[in-house]
């Protein structure tokens, strides 16, 4: 008779156990967005869809949530290019040169600082500046204020990946009489060019997650999916699928990038 | 002879410039002037007229209860709700290397663990507040199973059920950092101490973890910077209610700041938040570093 492995039954029995307390409520809002919104409602819960529809995500895709997907896509973009374009020219100079006094430690701090504090208390000044602009509620506006908070990560990221590359290729480089652009263009971004993706993808998918800048900032004329989403629960009856389904509709791109850059997501928490 | 050119190139101060500029105007300028806010009386909805109070605005924040109580549970909410992620996502990291051993399994799960990370905390809050309303899928289920409903976002409960959310979203993030440093042990390790006739407990106490304990600390401090920093899953499951039950400092400022429009006071609560914050972290920065 073969010997049962308490152990291990029951070491997979945790994981299965967590695996449902992560994925039901992942589950449900999928079979939620199915659903018309009477059926949400229903006691016992039906665990698939009574009517399966896709009227919820017809709504979604054809009024303002398709404007709020649109606008949350075009800023992400927008402010993760210049995050991530800045953060490579900073990261280039902190990585080969010395920086003494306070270019070196005023700009670490700098940077530290961003990321220590909670954004809320940055949002306060930042709104009032944008106010008093009358940039408040633009594209603009959002673009800037993400890259200048995601300036720091893509820095830290970046500077990592350089500080791995041997100085000697550059110098080889030098020798066969590329000028510093060159080098730069042709020597070394191709080499980091994983951690220059690594660095886009996490950024995107900060900027693209994020909820308080997105509603305080913008709103009105420009509103970001994050902010829309709250505004949908408004009203008598709330129309769970239609948030369901906007949820799924905003999940893909995160899930997308999970499974491309899985291998990297380890390497980059570890540092 | 061109080395020395490459030598020659002068410290690149105009790489640095742009984002310098960047983080000075978006960043280093408002706060600075949020300073010179904080020492007035500003209520913008009322009047234009700024009134100077000195340090009247932090000795109010100091003496201002609700702050003092919102302080209180962030440090339940963080100091809790990371603690029982760091455990558990090392818990499952070892589990998964332990009794999972196909290579696609490994991915796959992992994989699926991570989904919560990487949605936005807005979106992960709308989704757990149709399970927990009262009238909720949980309630529902529950009911229909014969048990009486909960009240998840009852005064007692509501700040956990937001914790256990925020462990539902962030367990990933240990899970995959003690995932990467178990896998980085180098198995000899094991194989002699197996040799030795060493037993599993042992082996956990005495090779693994003092091996996981530098990126189980680190990933203490990214976890706890991120869960006192965020105000999304209060705003939108509960919106600091019921009462001020669920009221973290994050959401107490926005409201003073946003809600109503005390811009003095706000700037002055943002600055002694922030020093809080940040002397908290460094706390916890050198007890990692000394522990390591």
């Amino acid at each position: 008779m073969k010997k049962v492995d308490w152990k291990r039954f029951f070491g997979i029995l945790g994981l299965v156990v967590y695996g449902i307390f992560v994925l039901f409520p992942i589950y449900w809002t999928i079979n939620t967005s199915f659903k018309e919104v009477g059926d949400v409602y229903k006691v016992p819960p039906s665990f698939i869809p009574t009517k399966f529809t896709l009227e919820a995500y017809k709504f979604i895709l054809q009024g303002t949530g398709r404007l709020a997907l649109s606008n949350s896509l075009v800023v992400a973009i927008g402010a993760t290019l210049i995050a991530v374009f800045l953060g490579t020219m900073a990261s280039y100079a902190y990585s080969r040169y010395p920086f003494t006094g306070l270019t070196n430690e005023g700009a670490q701090f700098n940077l530290l600082t961003v990321r220590m504090f909670p954004p809320i208390a940055f949002l306060l000044p930042i709104f009032w500046l944008w106010k008093t602009l009358g940039l408040l509620d633009t594209h603009f506006a959002l673009i800037v204020t993400y890259s200048a908070f995601n300036l720091p990560l893509a820095v830290w990221l970046l500077k990592g990946f350089m500080d791995s590359l041997p100085r000697s290729i550059e110098e080889a480089s030098y020798v066969d009489g590329y000028s510093f652009w060159q080098t730069a263009r042709r020597v070394v971004l191709p080499l980091i060019g994983s951690g220059l993706a690594a660095t886009v993808a996490l950024c995107w998918i900060f900027i693209w997650n994020e909820f308080i800048i997105a509603y305080l900032l913008g709103g009105t004329d420009v509103i970001l999916y994050t902010a829309y989403l709250p505004a949908l629960r408004r009203g008598m009856r709330i129309m769970w699928n239609q948030i369901a389904a906007l949820s799924v509709l905003a999940i893909i791109p995160s899930v997308i990038i999970l499974v491309l850059f899985r291998k990297y997501l380890i390497k980059i928490y570890l540092r | 002879m061109l080395r020395e050119k490459s030598r020659k190139i002068k410290t690149p101060y105009y790489l640095i410039m742009p984002p310098q500029v960047l983080i000075w105007v978006v960043v280093i300028f408002p706060l600075l002037w949020a300073i010179y806010i904080s020492f007035h009386d500003w209520n913008p909805t009322i009047s234009p007229q700024r009134t100077f109070v000195g340090i009247g605005n932090y000795l109010n924040v100091l003496r201002d209860a609700r702050f003092l109580s919102a302080l209180g549970r962030m440090f339940y909410y963080s100091g809790v709700g990371v603690t029982i992620q760091l455990v558990l996502g090392t818990a499952i990291a070892l589990a998964i290397v332990e009794y999972i051993r196909s290579p696609r399994w490994r991915t796959t799960v992992l994989v699926l663990f991570l989904l919560p990370m990487m949605m936005a905390e807005a979106v992960a809050a709308q989704m757990w507040t149709l399970l927990i309303t009262d009238t909720g899928t949980i309630n529902n289920i529950l009911v229909w199973l014969g048990f009486s409903p909960v009240g998840w976002r009852a005064k007692e409960l509501a700040l956990t059920t937001i914790m256990i959310v925020d462990i539902w979203q962030w367990t990933a993030l240990p899970l995959l950092i003690a995932y990467a440093a178990r896998i980085s042990i180098p198995d000899g390790l094991y194989e002699s101490a197996r040799l030795d006739g060493a037993s599993k407990w042992l082996i956990l106490r005495k090779i693994t973890l003092p091996y996981m304990r530098v990126p189980l600390a680190i990933a203490f401090l990214l976890r706890f910077m991120d869960s006192y920093k965020f105000l999304d899953k209060v705003f939108i499951m509960t919106y600091g209610g019921p009462g001020t039950a669920t009221e973290l400092p994050t959401f107490y400022l926005y409201q003073t700041a946003f809600s109503y429009f005390k811009v003095g006071y706000g700037a002055a609560m943002s600055w002694i938040f922030g020093i809080i914050a940040v002397i908290a972290m460094f706390f916890f920065w050198r007890l990692a570093k000394r522990m390591s």
